[in-house]
């Protein structure tokens, strides 16, 4: 393993050092997602970079390897003006801008991570329509495809749904908790591969997904108690004269979680990819071949951390949610119990246990 | 250093309410998706599977039971006819003894018996033979003795005399039989 990093990272060097013979050395190509090639520029460029790597835009950059060739595909946009003029561009001190949703101006545009989401998407369905097995005649599945994504199955619908929603209802949500982590599971991946991006890494859309798991948590929560119990469950069961208090909290409470949701799929996928261009960006900040003897394996570390983080993100995202509809599930049962006691014997068991976990990750 | 001003003019924190709509669409669709051709049969065939798993232990461990319970059952017949054999043997083998042992007295008490008649008849025969050979050899010495003397000698008084002189002989066969 040291043997291939140092390889790895004479490699590198050898290609940095000949590209600085170039008039214009672009990035050592192939290791993580190529594109643009201002480096030379300077050291505020680098960072520059980085970040317009990783943000979202409008058009679709990429880069031949080894070619200081760049292609830009400019994809649709979709402008939906609420009143006349509404999408015009207005000119602000970044350039022409279109105006936000207070200005009456929905951008359904599609975007560089748009694109990305719905190519994890299509890779999603696809290799579970051809790997999965769903041959009823045979109940063993056969090949490693089959087996890899059975196993994830079972492990989400055992460790995830089961045990934090419980064993009657979590086979209901098991589905969109199976949804939820292979789709962002398939984008922190995609990310990982050269001329992609990480949709998980905007913010829009891991507030995209927290939105969903809030709508699935609230109706989980409505199930299991009805609507009246539902809200009676927002008022936190304390004395009326302390609902002033108490309602906001629960409401802000209620909107915490997926904000919680949101902000570390978001950071955690943005911060592995800023760290392997920023470790990579060095040798160009300080302008020295020899940086890359460093920082070259640094960044395959974190790489490798990369692809195991898409995992785990994909995993606690997952968790948490079913926490959550377990959660929702629980305060139904704990409703019931005020009605009759005694006879709920295993459902208070079950509730408790949700109920504590709760507590611990709130 | 430079990097906060960067981020505020950068783009990656605005969120985009058009990003969030394409995202709740696409997840919707795949949700949708996944759940009728893959989530559905997947979870199907794992539910089947399990139930055909825990029915197979079920009924292993019943066959178990079962097999366990009759093999005890042969045990302990074969146990009791190990006992019933042995017992007979024993008693076979202690009727034989007796019988044999019934035996040997009887053909025992039979050859003593036989050896007894046989001794008897030969003391009888014996004791016949010696008395005729003593009234043989009374009469030939009485003849020798008449010849002898010309007859010279009254019948009934030389008779007695000689008969008292055979009864002086030492005879050993007769001794022994008196």
């Amino acid at each position: 393993m040291r043997k291939a990093m140092v390889l790895f990272a004479c490699l590198f060097a050898g290609a940095v050092q000949a590209s600085e013979h170039e008039s214009e050395g672009h990035e050592p190509a192939g290791h993580e997602a190529p594109a643009g090639g201002h480096e030379a520029a300077g050291k505020e460029d680098v960072a520059g970079y980085i970040l317009h790597h990783v943000a979202d835009s409008n058009e679709y950059e990429f880069e031949v390897p080894l070619s200081s060739e760049e292609h830009v595909i400019h994809l649709p946009r979709l402008l939906i003006p609420f009143h006349e003029g509404a999408c015009a561009p207005v000119a602000s001190e970044h350039g022409e801008v279109t105006p936000g949703l207070g200005a009456g101006c929905l951008d359904l545009s599609i975007t560089k991570h748009t694109v990305m989401m719905w190519l994890a998407a299509v890779l999603l369905i696809g290799s579970l329509m051809l790997w999965s097995n769903r041959d009823k005649s045979k109940l063993v599945p056969r090949g490693a495809g089959a087996n890899l994504f059975e196993m994830l199955v079972l492990f989400v619908r055992d460790e995830l749904a089961i045990k934090n929603i419980g064993k009657e209802e979590g086979p209901k949500y098991t589905p969109y908790l199976l949804t939820a982590f292979f789709f962002i599971l398939f984008m922190n991946l995609l990310g990982l591969f050269p001329w992609m991006a990480t949709a998980t890494g905007n913010i829009a859309v891991t507030c995209g997904l927290a939105v969903c798991t809030f709508v699935v948590t609230q109706i989980a929560g409505i199930r299991a108690a009805g609507l009246g119990g539902y809200l009676k469950h927002l008022t936190g069961g304390v004395a009326p004269w302390l609902w002033p208090i108490m309602i906001p909290v629960e409401v802000l409470g209620l909107f915490t979680k997926p904000f919680a949701l949101t902000i570390r799929l978001f950071a955690n996928m943005l911060a592995g990819h800023i760290v392997i261009f920023f470790l990579l960006g060095l040798i160009f900040m300080l302008a020295h071949p020899a940086v890359a003897l460093v920082s070259v394996p640094f960044a395959f570390g974190i790489y490798l951390l990369e692809l195991f983080v898409a995992f785990v993100q994909a995993y606690v995202f997952t968790m948490l949610s079913a926490l959550f509809i377990g959660m929702g599930v629980a305060m139904g049962h704990h409703h019931d119990d005020h009605g009759h006691e005694g006879d709920h014997g295993h459902g208070h068991k079950e509730d408790g246990h949700a109920h504590d976990h709760g507590k611990a990750h709130a | 250093m430079l990097l906060p001003s960067v981020l505020a003019s950068s783009s990656f924190v605005e969120v985009r309410p058009g990003l969030i709509f394409w995202t709740i669409v696409t997840f919707i669709l795949v949700l949708v998706v996944l759940r009728a051709k893959a989530w559905g049969p997947i979870l199907q065939l794992v539910e089947e599977r399990e139930k055909q798993i825990s029915n197979a232990i079920e009924s292993a461990k019943r066959e178990r039971a079962e097999a366990e319970k009759l093999l005890a059952d042969q045990k302990t017949a074969i146990a009791e006819a190990r006992r019933e054999a042995a017992e007979m043997m024993r008693r076979n083998q202690a009727d034989m003894e007796k019988f044999r042992d019934e035996l040997m007295a009887k053909s025992r008490k039979e050859a003593e018996e036989l050896k007894a008649g046989a001794r008897r008849e030969i003391e009888e025969q014996k004791s016949k033979a010696i008395a005729e050979v003593r009234s043989m050899a009374v009469d030939l010495s009485m003849e020798v003795a008449g010849k002898l003397l010309n007859e010279r000698m009254d019948d009934s008084k030389h008779r007695a005399l000689a008969e008292q002189f055979v009864q002086s002989l030492p005879v050993q066969g007769a001794r022994k039989s008196a």
